[in-house]
Order: C-alpha cells, then structure tokens, then sequence
C-alpha cells in the first residue's frame, strides 16, 4: 500500500489516527515521518502488503531492535543479524555454512534478505509460504537460535523495554507471538535494494559501460528466463544441473514429487557481487565459477531445467561481460543505509 | 487510478475505521440490527475411546492396540476442530466467527467447546471442521487456537499439525513414536467437514440454556489402516501416510447425545 500512499499518505493516515482514535493511549505519532519506502515505476506490486500487519514507523523500529537482538536464541547468543550480515546484503559473511548456538553448523547457505515482500515462497525449498511466519524456523531450528516461542514470549514479557515498546506499537499490555512475527514483518518485509547501477541506467541517472552493456545482451539470453527482471528472480524452482546425485534434494523434501529432487527456489541476483560463496550449499566461491558452471559444467541429468539443457558455451570475453553486467546489480546505498543499521 | 485519488480514497477509508472503533463491540457479529435478538451458549464435548472396548482413552498409560498387538504410551494427544455451524430450522445456517479449537487430552477445559453468542433458535443440524481449513494454513502469524505457541504449526514446512499423537512404544525399534499429521493441499489434504442431524433430535439455544452436545472419537483408529509402530514410528509431514492416518481417524467421530 505504501507504494501508492507515499509520504503524504502516510502523514495523512497517521493524523486521521491522531485524530479519530477514541484510546487516549494510542495517539502515539511516529516520531519521524520521514519513513516512506518508494518503490521505482518498473517494479511490480509487492505479494506482502501490510494488509493485516499495518505498518508504522514504532513497527519498522521494533522490528529492527528484534532483528538485532539475540534475545530471540536460546542462550541469548545469536540474533538473526549473526547470520544476515547488513554488508553483505544481509546474507552471512561469506560463510558457506553459518553457526548457531552452541557453535552448531548449519546445513544450507544463508540467503541475502531483500526485497522480501515480493517472494512468493521462503527458503532454498521454499517450504515457508509466508513472510510472517519465517521467523519460526531460524527461532527454532536447533542448529540456529534453537528457542521454542512460550520461552521467546515469555523473555520478552519480562522485559520492559519490549512490554513497553510492543504496547505503543500494537495496543497491546500482553505481548504474543503473532506481534513479534508482525514486527519482524515490518523490519524484514520492508528491506527494499533498488538503488543498485542496474537501476539507475534504467531510471536513465547513468549509463552502462560497452562492456556492461553487452554483458546485459549475454544475461538477457541466457539467464534472464529464470533469474527474471527487475526483482531478478521469477521465484520458481529449477534444477540448475550442478549435482546429479543430491546431498540435498531441495524442493522434493516439501514435495515429495521425484520430479523436484535437486530443484531449488531460484534465488534473486541483486547484490550477488556481495554474497559469495554461492548456490544453496555454498559451493562456489566466485562469479567466476557460477558462470564458468553455466558455460562449460552443467549436468544433463534427469531433472535439469528445459531452459538449461542447450549448451550456453561463453568465450573468455564474454564471461567477463556476464560478470561486469552482474556487478552493476550491487547496492551500495542498501548495505549502508542507516535505516537498516543496528539500533 | 490516480494518484490523488487513491490517497482521497485511502484517507476515507481510514476515516471510516477510526470512527467504526469508536462503537461499542456489538455482542455478536452475526446481530443483523436486531436489538431484540438473543443469545445463548453451546458446548461441544468430546470423549476419547480406545479401540472397541469402549475404555476410556488415557494419557501415560500402557494401551494396547488390539489390530497391531502393540503397546503404546501416550504423553500426547491434540488436534484441532474448527469452523462450526448450525443449521436452523428455517433452513439456513449461522457459522461462528473465528471458530478454532484445539482438542488436547492433557487440558480437561479443551476438551469442551463452547460456543459463545449463538442466536436464540431451533437448531437440527451442526458442521464441524476436523483440522484448520487450507486459509488459515497460508495467512500468516494467527493468535489464540492458531499460535505458533501450541508448537502446532510446521516451521519448515508451512501448515498446522492438524493432529499430533505421541508416546514411546516398546514394539517402536526407536522406543517411541510421533504421528504429526497434516496437509491442506491437493492429494493430500486431510481437512475435513463433518456434520451431525442430533440422531434426529433438535438443539435448542436460548440464554437461559446450554445444551451440550456429546460426541466420541477413537484414537486408535489413527492405525486401522496404516502400518503400526513396529514398522513406522514416525509420520512427520503431509503425504499419503498422512492422508490415511487422519481420515481414518476422523471417520471415527460419533454423535453420542444431546443435552437440552
Ligand atoms: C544460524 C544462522 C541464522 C540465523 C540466526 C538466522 N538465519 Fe535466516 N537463514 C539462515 C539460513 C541458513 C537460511 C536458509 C535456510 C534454508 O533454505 O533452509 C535462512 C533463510 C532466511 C530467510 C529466507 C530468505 C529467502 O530468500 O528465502 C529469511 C527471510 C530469514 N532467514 C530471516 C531470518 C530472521 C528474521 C532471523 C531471526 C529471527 C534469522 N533469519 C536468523 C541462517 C540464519
Ligand atoms: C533454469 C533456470 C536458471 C537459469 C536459466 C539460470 N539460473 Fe542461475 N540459478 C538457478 C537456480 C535454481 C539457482 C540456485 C541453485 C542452487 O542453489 O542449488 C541459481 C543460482 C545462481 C547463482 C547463485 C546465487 C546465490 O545466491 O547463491 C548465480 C550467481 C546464478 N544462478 C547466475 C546465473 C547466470 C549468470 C545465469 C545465466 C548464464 C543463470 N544463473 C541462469 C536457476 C537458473
């Protein structure tokens, strides 16, 4: 909603509350009305849009603190942000796998965390079907936060600060699961990287380099079918060939389907510069090697996408190309935006 | 639309919320203006019955499974009912709002629904949802019946265990066993609705009276079809084995009686 409402809906929303609002304690104005998330004209309607969840500035704020604070593990050890690092576009810090409490080691690559709103389902298999409910998994996977929410509950109704802060922001005197996953909504859901070159040429502030530029020519006809623009992702699942006998089997462990063994959520490329190594297990640990893979190793085997089964066969100036277009992608204004810095 | 407009049109709705809020919550949303209505109260009860001796279904005690010939310990027994309805003489229905229970055999007080603000009729007919219907599955954080807090809900896996039974066995090669049964798409979903006509009898609300309607529910049939414990202890996502486990038992949900 806010991509049409913009700063002036927002202020006045927030004064019609001010106004008509029959609870003396609910007149809390955001402090800081700056709070707006534009979203450029080429990018499509977000799938989250608050809709249950309305999003404030005390929101967006708790759900940072949340996201910061390792209150959320069992050991108060680990946050979320111990594994989605700002930097690196809130994927960890080049780590194949990540550590949980107790220094556990986790199974999968962690995703950069961007644009979320837009992604139809969550994680590598895409198991999670919505944004709200995401968190459970890190807050109880025994390898990661290793919590169960009574006890995350029942922390943060012990602590004043978050009694506080949750009953300004939701009107609330007993906080509750359903409120810290809102929360976490409003901080996660609201990470938007569209300031990337990319953007910009298209926003035409900059133009591409010959080389980018061909480098866009190559990605457009080879990658651009599964990694689609503008958000870089059509958010399907697809057998990029990299394994024919699967550690991992991906999408088939939600399925059960033999067709979606070795099929994973085909991740966005925004920011890839950032967020080596890559692939769900972390196998790669440069461009270099993903297009090298794309160009000369992919494996025909049985599930291997359609899209991928003719050989792309890149020479040697033409993978630099590739990779010079894939580094206009990062986002140097997201990775130091203030608004997303620990509180 | 315009942009102007869509902020005019945003700015009226909000409007009209913020003075809506300010009404006092009506008794009941199904109040169709009618300041003379009233209500009265239902409750459903449910028993558990082991196999066909009819014993009652206990928590931490030794049960032998008369198909299987296995014995099996259960420290836990919970699964959720939803969406209730009545039917009313005149042939149309009332549906409570935000209906979600979860039955749990440790909590005497959950295994007696009540349902609150129901108008004053003749009833003949109730539905009941036996798990959380495939919305709720794909919604988002939910409160109540509904929270992540009843560790009812797959965190990897999104969807609520619709039925959760868990216990050790010694005929288990693990010692224990785990059925976690749910699913809410396609092949295998195991949502189902039920209904009940009374045996013919009529429910009659008014405020001064709760009836409570009695029904049974046999744990065991969680193993008419499926293999028992020796073979499969474990059942922990939606699939076919799920699909069984839970129809059976649903199919074993008995109208018993009817208190006025
Ligand atoms: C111990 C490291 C770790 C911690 C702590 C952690 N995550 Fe993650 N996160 C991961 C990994 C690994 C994955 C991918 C898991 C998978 O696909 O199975 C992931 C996936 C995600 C995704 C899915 C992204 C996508 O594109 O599908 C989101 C969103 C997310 N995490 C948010 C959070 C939040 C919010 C927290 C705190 C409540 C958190 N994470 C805590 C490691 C972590
Ligand atoms: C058939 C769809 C498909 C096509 C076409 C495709 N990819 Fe991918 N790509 C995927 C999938 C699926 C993954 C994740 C696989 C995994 O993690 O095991 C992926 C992963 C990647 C990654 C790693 C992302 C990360 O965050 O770890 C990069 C980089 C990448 N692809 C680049 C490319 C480039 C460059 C091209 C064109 C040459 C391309 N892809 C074409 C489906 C595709």
């Amino acid at each position: 909603m806010y991509r049409y409402v913009s700063m002036k809906g927002i202020v006045l929303l927030f004064l019609s509350l001010v106004i008509f609002s029959c609870n003396k304690d609910e007149t809390t104005i955001p402090s800081d009305n700056t709070f707006k998330f534009e979203t450029p004209s080429y990018i499509p309607k977000p799938i989250y849009e608050f809709t249950n969840n309305p999003l404030t500035q005390n929101g967006f704020e708790l759900g940072k603190l949340l996201f910061y604070d390792p209150i959320l593990s069992s050991d108060s050890s680990i946050s979320c942000a111990s594994c989605h690092f700002q930097s690196h576009a809130f994927a960890d810090q080049n780590l194949a796998f990540s550590k949980g409490v107790n220094n556990l080691i986790g199974k999968r690559n962690s995703p950069a965390l961007f644009n979320l709103s837009w992604n139809s389902s969550f994680m590598w298999d895409g198991g999670i079907n919505h944004i709200e409910t995401m968190p459970l998994a890190p807050i109880t996977n025994h390898l990661e936060m290793n919590e169960n929410m009574m006890h995350v509950i029942e922390k943060l109704n012990r602590n004043k600060t978050y009694r506080e802060k949750f009953k300004t922001t939701f009107k609330i005197d007993s906080i509750n699961d359903q409120k810290l996953f809102y929360a976490l909504a409003q901080f996660i859901g609201n990470l938007q990287s569209f300031s990337s070159k990319y953007d910009k040429v298209r926003q035409v502030k900059t133009l591409y380099s010959s080389e980018e530029n061909n480098g866009y020519m190559l990605f457009k006809k080879h990658c651009q079918q599964c990694h689609t623009e503008p958000l870089f992702s059509n958010f399907e699942f697809a057998n990029n060939g990299i394994d024919s006998i699967y550690a991992d089997k991906g999408r088939y462990l939600i399925t059960l389907d033999p067709n979606d063994e070795g099929k994973f959520k085909i991740p966005s490329l925004r920011n890839i510069a950032l967020t080596f190594p890559y692939m769900h297990d972390g196998r790669f640990s440069t461009l270099e090697k993903v297009i090298e893979h794309y160009s000369e190793n992919i494996l025909q085997v049985p599930n291997l996408d359609t899209r991928l089964r003719k050989k792309i066969q890149l020479n040697a100036k033409e993978k630099q190309e590739l990779q010079a277009f894939l580094n206009t992608l990062t986002d140097f204004e997201f990775i130091q935006n203030k608004i997303y810095n620990k509180p | 639309m315009n942009n102007k407009l869509y902020i005019a049109f945003i700015y009226a709705m909000v409007l009209m919320t913020s003075l809506n809020s300010c009404k006092k919550d009506p008794d009941n949303n199904n109040n169709n203006n009618n300041n003379s209505a009233t209500f009265g109260s239902v409750k459903v009860e449910f028993e558990h019955l082991w196999a066909m001796s009819g014993a009652e279904f206990k928590l931490n005690d030794t049960l032998l499974h008369p198909m299987k010939n296995e014995k099996m310990f259960f420290t836990t027994f919970k699964y959720y009912v939803s969406n209730i309805k009545f039917k009313k003489s005149d042939g149309t229905w009332w549906s409570q709002p935000e209906s979600y229970f979860l039955v749990d055999v440790s909590n005497p007080t959950s295994l007696i629904l009540t349902v609150n603000n129901v108008p004053t009729a003749t009833y003949t007919e109730m539905k009941y949802t036996l798990g959380v219907d495939s919305l709720r599955n794909v919604s988002g954080a939910q409160t109540g019946a509904l929270s992540t807090t009843n560790n009812m809900f797959w965190s990897w896996n999104s969807g609520y265990i619709m039925i959760k039974a868990e216990g050790k066995s010694p005929n288990s090669s693990t010692g224990d066993f785990a059925l976690h049964l749910g699913g809410f798409k396609g092949a295998n979903n195991v949502v189902t609705e039920k209904s009940t006509n009374f045996g013919g009898a009529t429910l009659n609300v008014n405020p001064s009276a709760t009836p409570q309607i009695h029904m049974s529910a046999n744990p065991a049939k969680l193993w008419h079809t499926i293999e028992g414990v020796t073979t499969k202890s474990k059942i922990m996502m939606p699939g076919a084995d799920a699909k069984q486990a839970a129809t059976d038992f649903y199919n074993s949900f008995n109208f018993e009686h009817l208190h006025p």
